[in-house]
């Protein structure tokens, strides 16, 4: 058995094979870490980021976001993920605050527009800034299964309720994709206009929705029936069958990254940096 | 006042509120082409069945799972900001349920529904003129009196917003006779109100942490109103009090239709199913 996964002690030896292969894989150092750990340097990552403001703490994190990348074997993907995520809304940055921002020196004009060097400066301040929350968010999310995060908030102490929405969400939004794809090619075998103008297509609206949302609805009965059979209500805390390891260095790492965004937004109200 | 309760029930709806969050708002949204976001309608029907506070917390659960646990394709980095957004949509339509604003009434008499006419078009024509032309026209453009200290843009940007509003107004008043149904009235303007408390509150998150774009069609209403000479904030929160409302009315419009077409049976048992359709009157 791995040792960064800590099954539970009282599972018979055959029970403890089967659940063994239930925990995701862990492909790099870095993936074995606690999922608290890199949540919280998810965190201090966007957070520092945009608290630190300027081009000096967004860049260190950008670069050090990009070295763990490296470490866990994510670098291409994340890169990839995090460009196509922030392309449309840094197209956006540019084109609105190059050209529309007030400012005193004029780079070049087109038309009515100026684009001006605050301006300019802006739009780079604001593209550090949204690629250091993009690839601290995508860094964590690549290298975190999800269930591992929330069973291990769960062994924290979140509640069960909590843990059952999060992980009941991941399974409910393809579900409710596929059905509203089904629908839409029904409605669309129906007539309805899908590619019309506006109005036509505001038209289509309702017929669409509709019947994704009511039918997502009508599963609440028998899923809830279903849940009460197996104890969902039940007070007290869950018995986990796995979680993953906790080491103090770690605890030690989350409390240092703590201290350093604790420090970053003091030197910020206080105008050091 | 009560402020809602977390029954089974209302704990199995919850993710599947957030699934309809982002499926309407990532796909039907972008599908249609429509330019606006529709990302609420799951947040707002927990808050009317369920109360304040579940809606307050699905909002809330919903712009961090998007974040932090949903894995790709339907992740984005970009929800969790705005989650205190989410969290008062969910709050607002779980207290606006509970009074009673997403009721039907079918069959309103003419009297009521004329009287329910004229409180639409003044609120909207009060809104209109005295909260948003002054704001979006630097106070130059009045219509009335002297028009020609105004600048060319905000004449137009005057007309544009009068066009508007005359529009949804005229727009609300026919839908409410033909339906017959005074609750249309109720529903415009929660939607309002809602619309415009999200404005305020997305659009300091929107310039600060995003450099005021969102990387939708919206974009271009920020460029627009920053030329004129609106600084960031100014800009997006003209762009927002634009949007938004007429955004969170059409959800709210949907999650209305949607809770008259449910069965009866169905909606009394969520915890405050009862209230938000009226069915301890009947």
């Amino acid at each position: 058995m791995p040792v960064w996964v800590i099954l539970a002690d009282d599972l018979e030896p055959a029970d403890a094979r089967e659940i063994e292969r239930l925990v995701p894989a862990t492909p790099s150092s870095y993936h074995r870490l606690n999922p608290l750990t890199k949540a919280v340097i998810a965190a201090v990552g966007s957070i520092g980021a945009f608290v630190a403001g300027g081009y000096i703490g967004p860049i260190v994190f950008d670069l050090v976001m990009l070295l763990l990348a490296v470490r866990a074997g994510v670098l291409g993907q994340l890169v990839r993920a995090s460009l196509l995520l922030t392309a449309p809304i840094a197209i956006s940055v540019v084109l609105v605050s190059v050209f529309t921002r007030a400012g005193t020196t004029v780079l070049f004009a087109i038309g009515p527009f100026d684009a001006t060097a605050e301006g300019v400066d802006f739009a780079a301040q604001t593209l550090v800034r949204l690629f250091a929350i993009s690839l601290s968010i995508g860094l964590f999310v690549m290298t975190t299964h999800p269930r591992a995060f929330v069973f291990d908030l769960e062994r924290r102490g979140a509640s069960p309720r909590v843990a059952f929405v999060a992980l009941a969400t991941i399974e409910a939004v393809p579900a409710l994709v596929e059905r509203a794809a089904v629908i839409g090619e029904s409605q669309r075998a129906r007539g309805l206009d899908t590619e019309g103008n506006l109005r036509a297509r505001l038209r289509g609206l309702l017929p669409l929705i509709g019947p994704v949302i009511i039918g997502a609805l009508t599963d609440v009965e028998e899923r809830s029936l279903a849940l009460e059979s197996r104890a969902f209500s039940r007070p007290g805390r869950r018995h986990l069958l796995w979680t993953m390891r906790d080491t103090r260095w770690e605890r030690l790492l989350r409390w240092g990254l703590m201290a350093l965004l604790g420090a970053i937004t003091l030197a910020r109200i206080s105008g050091r940096i | 006042m009560s402020w809602g309760r977390f029954d089974t029930r209302t704990i199995v709806l919850i993710p599947i509120a957030i699934a309809i969050n982002i499926v309407l708002g990532q796909t039907v949204g972008t599908a249609l082409k429509v330019p606006i976001y529709l990302d609420s309608i799951g947040t707002i029907l927990v808050g009317i069945l369920a109360g304040p506070v579940p809606g307050l917390v699905t909002g809330l659960l919903a712009n961090l799972i998007w974040t932090y646990v949903l894995p790709a394709p339907f992740h984005s980095d970009y929800a969790a900001p705005f989650a205190i957004v989410a969290a008062e949509i969910g709050f607002v339509s779980g207290v606006l349920g509970q009074i009673g604003w997403f009721r039907g009434r079918p069959n309103t008499d003419p009297q009521r529904l004329i009287l329910g006419a004229a409180v639409v078009i003044a609120v909207l024509l009060g809104i209109g003129y005295y909260g948003f032309l002054p704001f979006y026209t630097d106070g130059t453009f009045t219509f009335f009196g002297d028009t020609s200290v105004a600048g060319p843009f905000f004449t137009a940007v005057g007309y544009l917003i009068a066009i508007g509003i005359v529009g949804a107004t005229v727009g609300l008043v026919t839908l409410m006779f033909v339906r017959r149904d005074l609750g249309v009235a109720y529903v415009a303007i929660g939607g309002l109100l809602c619309g415009i408390l999200s404005a305020i509150i997305s659009a300091p998150i929107s310039a600060v942490v995003f450099g005021g774009v969102t990387g939708t069609g919206t974009d271009f209403l920020v460029a627009a109103f920053q030329q004129a000479g609106s600084d960031l904030q100014t800009a997006v929160f003209q762009q927002g009090l634009l949007s938004d409302p007429i955004d969170k009315t059409i959800e709210f419009f949907i999650a209305f239709v949607i809770l008259q077409t449910l069965s009866r049976r169905f909606v009394a048992r969520f915890p405050q199913g009862e209230k938000a359709v009226g069915l301890e009157r009947a």
